[in-house]
């Protein structure tokens, strides 16, 4: 971690009660106290719900990863571009980040019973029915939205920050900002590749360049979708994965072979819904992107001829291939195909051919995003990149939107910051949100419990600019 | 042995006082192996001890993690008290006495007392009765258990339980804590516990270490993946470089520990034995505790292994409701249909053990034409019986409430070897038994490790601890389980014999910078060996314990192209770690869960063997945070520390 500020602890406020920090994504929600260097909880904003004992129950954490249960079905409170869709599941799941690893379900509880020997007859009654006990009554909470957030879901935000969960100070600061921060920046452009998204927030002076943001939904889900596509059409025939759960035991066997494999059945009113399948499968599509695919590095595009006159194809098919086991035991080498499924980030006409409708590269969107922004900040901006997300750390990313954006933009020096470790990668705009919330001059910035009574929620719109 | 150690110490203590001027270094006395108290809170037992023995060795002392509410609201006693009236002569000395207490009388102990006070009453005026107390050690009446699936539900009785343990070893005053602390518990839960540690017991020093860091501690290994069964839950947890990746790690998972198998063992049993209606009977009660005797197969292997569970101590006796104890007036005939029809519910793979069972059955037949059952391994026994010994009530003398030890013989059948098979009602889960759940959260919690590098090593180093791993078999069949769903064919790996992936830089999908230079890899193995000093090294670099140690400024622009792409796959191997071989103690039970080797129950009672592995890492962890290295790497907070800065810079020391 790299604060540019390091934290205080002369100005660091008298009460050492530290900040909850929450940065709810589309794919995981992450929470931890501020001045920590990653976040101690991280949790799938995915849930599951099923119907057990004629009562429908709801399962959060990772634990819808591990558990298969009757009829059990995945859903995300959030929705594709990234805004809050379903506000009372949404308060459940960042509930629950925070309370299973941090708060606790009841804090305030009367432990101080075993400190303070007060005779049971002494302790004032209505000490026990005192106030209705809310999950952060003694935490202040700093929370991330993506930049185009509208703002009546700003007003919802702090609204169930302050009544659902009686937290005393809230702020709300954008994911992107965040993210620079965390860079040690005040200025620059923040490229998150995220699960469902892709965003490029230019940041100047610790602000948001509003009209310069930038986001399309080629994030690590539509990458996902490229690889089934191109495992739809793979040769010498179609790959399905098949997720752990179904499986009973498998058998070795040759690459390219026929899966031996025993499969698991389920009743027909037992069997979990399909969402808990594509979830499991997206499960294994992360560990093939994490040990197969490949970014081409570049120079130039995938389709494009090298310096050498050999076909940046041929070349990617010589390196050599990466083997992948799936779940049913069948197994593959991987060549050239591993290059191209991610190739379409940066080139629209390399897209493994799919229903989904094409969406502006990467480099695309960057350039729209500096035509949003002030000639002369652009320089600065380009000499700023910071890279963040998880689905950033395909291998090669970085090195390759390098290449692109030195080619698309000659004359300005381009340099890229993103950091060498997974944690401040994926964690970016919540290592932001930690330095920023853990710094002494921030505590001005907290709108209070006090002023939210006063104004209403139309506060964050003021304060959180 | 001793000097080196000193001498590190003050050499140590020099470049602190350099480092930290402000800082008074020196005026705490150092702390003394003798005088350092260890807790490890557990569901079931709270292991506890005071001073480090020369060579480590399991706990002293055994707390059952249970309170008993004391008359007074709020406060706890150790043991059951129990109010009983006697019958005295009117005595003027007393009597005063003895009306104030009269009142409470009736609002504890049943009939028996009841009926007791008014035959007294009855039987001459000039008797009154007098109330007095006795503690009774078995009674399980009323407990309250502060750790359920190891989280903290009752404070005040939890905080008494420390209390109590605290005050039973009565430690010196100028004694520092090691709590070993459970992994579900919240941030704000072991700031509680802190704050609480600090203002009650006035320790110089307090520690908390994760459960799943001292198990790794106990077997001197830097990477492994700790797998806990416990009680009620297991635990899954991936500790790379003595740094708990606390992102993906299974917790608490409920369903998965003793309890589950118990359970399930109670179910296979149905109304047919004797064992199973006392455990309908007292459901609850016995959800407490393991049948000594029961039989886990491991899937596939001919081999049969028992589980050897020798519970702790008072506490896993199966206690019946009293008399009824016959399993014998069943024919043998009616117990094999039981079997069969158990049998046709569960999976392919126990049809096929069934069949082995019954050729076993015939062959032995033929066999032993003499009445006198060949002498079997225990395993190879179609039945096995265990003998139990319970209190009973004395007969004829309902007043008193004393008891007598009475042994029982319990016979079971093939149900003892199909305790992780999946339960018949199969509630909410569809998974194929306990032993699936956990294979697929080792598998999660691999996967969710960010440094893809040591994911092989992790499953290469599985250190099974916890009571519930002592089934016999228990951890054969879980490999067999992984070797079954997760292991990659060869095929798929043949192609990924590169160098080694720990060579690789750590960059992009990389993963973390490690604190600890590469070619550290050997292990370290006893605190006063050579091995110490990498201890602390680690131990100093690594002292948020953080899942990740953050490290600035890579360049990301540094060219990558002399790294192989990417990383591969895993698991292409999953073993697990021994105990390192010369903590006798330790051993005693060391190959209790190794196949074939079934000992008769009689071995069964003694020592501790891998399974408290994490108390052992306990006592290493004490010795270098207090002893050796007196705190300078900030392996335990002071009380210093604790008045400037209040219990929530705990964190900061949380191992």
């Amino acid at each position: 971690m790299n604060p540019s500020n390091p934290p205080q602890t002369a100005e660091y406020g008298g009460d050492e009660v530290s900040a909850i920090v929450l940065d709810p994504g589309y794919s995981t929600t992450r929470a931890g106290f501020a001045g920590e260097d990653a976040p101690k909880s991280l949790i799938p904003t995915y849930y599951g719900k099923y119907n057990a004992d004629g009562q429908e129950k709801f399962v959060y954490g990772d634990d819808i990863f591990v558990t298969p249960r009757p009829g059990l079905s995945i859903h995300n409170p959030i929705g594709r571009d990234g805004i809050v869709e379903d506000w009372d599941m949404a308060e459940k799941v960042w509930e629950h980040s925070f309370t299973s690893r941090l708060t606790g379900a009841k804090p305030g509880n009367p432990f101080q019973n075993g400190l303070n020997d007060i005779p049971s007859e002494e302790l004032p009654t209505e000490m026990e029915v005192e106030s209705e006990e809310k999950p952060l009554a003694d935490s202040p909470l700093l929370m991330t939205e993506p930049g185009w957030n509208p703002a009546k879901a700003r007003e919802k935000t702090i609204e169930i920050a302050m009544e659902k969960w009686g937290t005393p100070a809230f702020y709300l600061a954008r994911s992107g900002v965040l993210a620079a921060f965390a860079s040690g920046k005040a200025s620059a452009l923040v490229v998150d590749i995220g699960a469902s998204n892709i965003s490029i927030t230019p940041v100047h002076d610790g602000m948001i360049l509003k009209r310069g943001v930038q986001h399309s939904p080629l994030g690590g889900d539509y990458i996902s979708s490229q690889i089934r596509a191109l495992f739809k059409k793979n040769s010498p025939q179609p790959i399905t994965i098949t997720p752990h759960y179904l499986i009973s035991s498998k058998n070795a066997v040759e690459a390219g072979q026929e899966p031996q494999v025993k499969f698991k059945t389920f009743a027909a009113d037992k069997a979990p819904d399909a969402s808990y399948r594509a979830l499991l499968e997206e499960r294994t599509l992360s560990e093939f992107k994490e040990c197969v695919v490949q970014v081409w590095p570049g120079p130039n595009k995938l389709s494009a001829t090298g310096p050498n006159g050999i076909s940046n194809e041929d070349a990617a098919r010589s390196s050599p291939g990466r083997p992948f086991e799936f779940p049913d035991g069948y197994n593959q080498v991987f060549g050239a195909d591993r290059f191209r499924v991610v190739e379409s980030l940066f080139d629209a006409k390399a897209a493994i051919p799919d229903p989904d409708s094409p969406f502006p590269t990467l480099p695309e969107l960057i350039k729209a995003s500096l035509a949003g922004v002030d000639v002369d900040i652009r320089p600065h901006l380009l000499a700023n990149v910071v890279v963040t997300g998880a689905s950033s750390l395909l291998y090669g990313f970085t090195d390759r939107l390098s290449q692109e954006l030195m080619a698309q933009f000659p004359g300005p020096r381009v340099r890229i910051s993103a950091p060498g470790n997974t944690a401040e990668r994926r964690f970016g705009s919540w290592i932001g949100g930690s330095i920023l919330a853990s710094l002494g001059t921030f505590h001005q910035m907290w709108i209070s419990k006090k002023e939210y009574e006063e104004h209403g929620a139309n506060i964050v719109e003021k304060r959180c600019k | 042995m001793r000097t080196p150690s000193r001498r590190k110490r003050d050499k140590a203590l020099k470049e602190a006082a350099l480092l930290y001027p402000n800082r008074i270094i020196s005026t705490m006395p150092p702390f003394k192996d003798e005088h350092i108290l260890l807790i490890a809170p557990g569901s079931q037992m709270t292991l506890a001890q005071l001073g480090l023995p020369e060579t480590f060795t399991p706990a002293r002392f055994r707390f059952p993690t249970r309170m008993f509410p004391a008359e007074k609201k709020g406060e706890f006693e150790p043991y059951k008290v129990r109010e009983r009236k006697r019958d005295v002569k009117v005595n003027s000395d007393t009597n005063g006495a003895i009306e104030h207490k009269a009142p409470d009388v009736e609002m504890k102990d049943g009939d028996a007392t009841a009926q007791n006070s008014t035959n007294g009453t009855e039987e001459s005026e000039k008797t009154v009765q007098e109330i007095f107390y006795e503690e009774d050690v078995t009674s399980e009446e009323g407990a309250v258990y502060p750790i359920q699936n190891g989280r903290i539900v009752d404070w005040p009785c939890f905080f008494a339980l420390l209390t109590h343990i605290y005050n039973s070893l009565s430690p010196p005053f100028h004694t520092p804590i090691l709590l070993v602390s459970q992994p579900v518990w919240s941030a704000r839960d072991r700031e509680a516990i802190t704050q609480f540690v600090f203002e009650k017991f006035k320790v110089p020093g307090f520690s908390m270490m994760d459960a799943a860091l001292a198990a790794c501690y106990g077997f001197g290994v830097q990477t492994a993946t700790v797998i806990d069964v416990g009680k009620g839950k297991v635990d899954v947890t991936a500790v790379t470089d003595y740094a708990v990746n606390e992102h993906g790690r299974g917790i608490a998972l409920e369903g998965c520990g003793g309890d589950a198998m118990t359970d399930r063992l109670v179910e296979l049993l149905g109304g047919r034995a004797s064992l199973g209606r006392c455990a309908s009977n007292s459901s609850e009660a016995t959800s407490r505790r393991f049948f000594p005797l029961a039989y886990l197969p491991p899937r596939r292997q001919s081999c049969r292994c028992r589980l050897d569970w020798r519970g702790d101590g008072v506490d896993a006796i199966p206690r019946g409701p009293g008399e009824g104890t016959q399993t014998g007036g069943e024919t043998n005939g009616d117990e094999d249909e039981g079997v069969l029809d158990v049998a046709a519910i569960v999976s392919g793979d126990t049809n096929e053990y069934l069949a082995n069972m019954e050729k076993e059955k015939a062959s032995n037949k033929k066999a032993g034409a003499d009445p006198k059952q060949p002498r079997l391994p225990n395993s190879k026994k179609e039945k096995a019986t265990f003998q139990f010994e319970e209190f009973v009530q004395m007969e004829g003398d309902n007043s008193s409430q004393r008891y007598i030890r009475n042994s029982r013989e319990i016979e079971l059948g093939v149900e003892r070897f199909l305790l992780a098979t999946p339960s018949q009602k199969i509630g909410d889960r569809l998974s194929n038994g306990i032993l699936e759940d956990i294979a697929t959260q080792v598998h999660h919690t691999i996967l969710a490790v960010p440094d893809a590098t040591k994911r092989s090593e992790l499953w290469d180093s599985l250190i099974i601890v916890g009571c519930g791993s002592k089934v016999r078999g228990f951890i054969q069949a879980l490999l067999a389980v992984i070797n079954k769903k997760f292991i990659l064919s060869p095929s798929a790996t043949i192609f990924t014999s590169e160098i080694p992936s720990t060579f690789t830089t750590p960059l992009p999908t990389g993963g973390t910078n490690t604190p600890a230079p590469m070619g550290m890899a050997t292990p370290m193995y006893h605190p006063a060996a050579p091995g110490v000093s990498q201890l602390l090294v680690n131990a100093t670099h690594n002292q948020h314990g953080m899942p990740i140690p953050g490290t600035p400024g890579m360049d990301p622009n540094m060219p990558t192209h002399h790294r192989s792409t990417g990383h591969s796959q895993t698991p292409t191997s999953v073993k697990t770690l021994r105990l390192p071989e010369y903590f006798s103690d330790f051993k005693d039970q060391g190959n209790s869960n190794a196949p074939g080797s079934s000992t008769g129950p009689s071995a069964s009672t003694g020592g501790h063997g891998p399974e408290e592995a994490a108390f052992l890492g306990a006592q290493m962890g004490a010795k270098v945070f207090f002893v050796l290295d007196q705190g300078l790497s900030k392996g335990y907070m002071s009380r210093v520390e604790y008045n400037e800065s209040g219990p929530s810079a705990i964190h900061e020391y949380v191992l």
